[in-house]
């Protein structure tokens, strides 16, 4: 069964915060030292 | 393959909505299957088939490693190439195997352990997959570029990565690939058990699989974007005039380690943690008892998770750190014996006045605690800097981590794929068969790997290519070990994994094991293809299906 749209849009905010961290972790920790020095 | 052919209606499924369903999207057939799959049980297998495909192209580099350690001298290849068969066998097996094969479990039975649908992303997951093939390519194809695969050791250290030929640039892209699969992964599973499980299944009703997945998850997104940044500077320090690692520039090859192991050991749980979750599952079925002290094993896999974030240069002792860093990072690793504990005596306690059986997969689970806790036990010492500055880069770490990691992670894989199989299948293993496997694979596995604490103690080194004449005996014992081992598990694919995907085999009942509990084993075997396209209703404790 295709999911509802209440658990889809639940299921995508929840992705979205969950990928931001990674994106935060991987991509942060590269700019920082990109630009400051590790 | 009969382990996903469709089946009647399974509980908590949709008569009328299953026609209309049918009609709208109709099991795709054919190669249309495989490259659009979104049903989580096919890329499930093919996950599972991907792992085994990895892990024999990795044993077949480790045993021509134990090739050349047959005898002192240089035999069959030059130094250069058995490092380069040390680093692509510790890659391969890591992320091409021993990952992607408790991901391939993952997406086969956490929907149906929670009494969810699929996958919360089901599209997310077939590109989780699919990565996985052009990043295995490029892995590979090292072996055929100019200066051969890269040969700087699986954890990939400066400056030796910044000397390598282009063969490091396509290993650098490969695991950019297979870590923004694993981090898709995790957030698929993070979002699946949180937000589609069951009425009724709330988090301390989960089963222990779930509940370790949900952990190791987490570990796997906070991790592997550290991973990927050390590479890119790796990278960058090659390609782009930077200097992170490289001394000649002013850089630092030991904030290299640092970096690398603050991902390399919470690595190491992640590649045990699920199978501590199958064990979990394991034990209780074959013992007929509820699994003991449920709450304390959720709460010792949390606590192992977080202290596996401040132990992380206890691989590092010999780099010149001080003693008081020392100091915190050995007391820190002894910590982690103290949930550890608990887990393994969780285990015994289940077992204890249990009405027990000893079918195959309560052989691996119970040959997992006796190996791996043995894995353990020299982890312990290892995390002594006194002693590990002794034992740094000798045999006995090989050995040590091959306890944790071939006894641990495949053992209690194997243990999951014997317990599990027939809801996969639909067919029952060959029972004796089962039985072989496990007990030739216990005995080359320790024939293998038990004489090198002796040779590590004795101070022979890893990733050397020759050796003195006194270390001859242990390696060839280990060497003969390892053929044998391999050959367990050529018998295991021909003989066991071959037949029930050819559907060979007595039928499966629904629940072909007595003291199994778990939504898993309320659907039909082999599992429909769509299990609860609507939330069933559960009992009290949340493994039966009542409505």
């Amino acid at each position: 069964m295709a999911q509802t749209p209440e658990l889809r849009r639940k299921n995508r905010r929840l992705g979205i915060a969950l990928f931001t961290v990674a994106l935060v972790f991987g991509l942060g920790f590269f700019a920082k030292a990109m630009w400051f020095g590790l | 393959m009969s382990a996903v052919l469709p089946h009647p209606v399974a509980p908590g499924h949709d008569h009328d909505h299953d026609h209309d369903h049918d009609h709208a999207h109709g099991q795709p057939h054919g190669w249309r299957r495989w490259l659009f799959a979104t049903n989580h049980k096919d890329i499930g297998t093919m996950y599972l088939v991907f792992a085994f495909t990895m892990f024999l192209i990795g044993g077949t580099l480790a045993l021509l490693i134990r090739l050349e350690l047959f005898q002192p001298g240089l035999q069959y290849f030059n130094p250069e190439l058995f490092n380069q068969f040390t680093t692509m066998h510790g890659l391969i097996m890591v992320f091409g195997a021993i990952m992607p094969a408790f991901v391939g479990f993952a997406n086969w039975m956490i929907p149906m352990q929670i009494g969810a649908a699929d996958m919360a992303f089901a599209r997310m997951n077939n590109l989780s997959f699919w990565l996985l093939i052009p990043a295995a390519l490029m892995l590979a194809s090292g072996f055929f570029l100019p200066g051969g695969a890269p040969a700087a050791g699986w954890t990939l250290y400066a400056p030796l990565t910044l000397q390598m030929g282009a063969s490091m640039d396509s290993s650098i892209f490969a695991l950019h690939l297979m870590g923004a699969s694993s981090i898709m992964g995790s957030i698929n599973i993070i979002v699946t058990i949180l937000n589609m499980r069951a009425p009724g299944m709330t988090l301390m009703k989960m089963p222990m699989f779930c509940w370790t997945w949900l952990i190791t998850a987490y570990l796997l997104i906070a991790v592997m974007p550290v991973l990927a940044g050390a590479i890119t500077m790796t990278l960058t320090d090659r390609h782009f005039h930077t200097s992170f690692f490289n001394p000649a520039g002013g850089g630092d090859p030991v904030m290299y380690q640092h970096i690398f192991w603050f991902f390399g050991h919470p690595e190491v749980y992640i590649m045990i943690l699920p199978a501590f979750g199958i064990v979990s599952q394991v034990v209780p079925a074959f013992a007929r008892k509820r699994l003991f002290g449920y709450t304390s094993m959720v709460y010792a896999t949390s606590s192992i998770a977080i202290l596996s974030f401040i132990v992380w240069a206890h691989h590092m002792y010999t780099t010149g750190m001080p003693v008081t860093g020392q100091l915190f990072f050995m007391y820190a690793t002894m910590l982690i014996s103290v949930p550890t504990g608990v887990k393994v005596f969780n285990w015994l306690a289940t077992m204890w006045r249990g009405s027990m059986t000893f079918e195959a997969p309560m052989l691996w689970a119970v040959g997992f605690i006796f190996v791996f806790t043995m894995g353990g036990f020299t982890g312990l010492i290892c995390s002594m800097a006194p002693i590990d500055i002794q034992l740094q880069d000798t045999y006995y770490v090989v050995a040590h981590f091959h306890y944790v990691l071939v006894a641990g992670s495949l053992f209690g894989m194997f243990s999951g794929f014997y317990y599990w199989s027939p809801k996969w299948t639909g067919v029952m293993y060959n029972e004796l068969r089962g039985k072989i496997h496990f007990w030739t694979s216990l005995v080359f596995f320790n024939l293998t790997f038990f004489p090198m604490h002796f040779l590590g103690l004795a101070g022979m080194p890893r990733r050397v290519a020759d050796y003195p004449m006194q270390f001859t005996d242990f390696n060839q014992v280990a060497s003969i070990g390892g053929l044998c081992f391999g050959l367990s598990q050529v018998y295991f694919l021909l003989f066991i994994v071959i037949p029930v995907m050819r559907g060979k085999g007595e039928p499966a009942p629904q629940r072909p094991w007595e003291g199994a509990e778990g939504l898993e084993w309320e659907v039909p075997s082999p599992a429909p293809w769509h299990t609860y396209e609507t939330p069933p209703k559960l009992d009290r404790t949340a493994t039966k299906v009542i409505g």
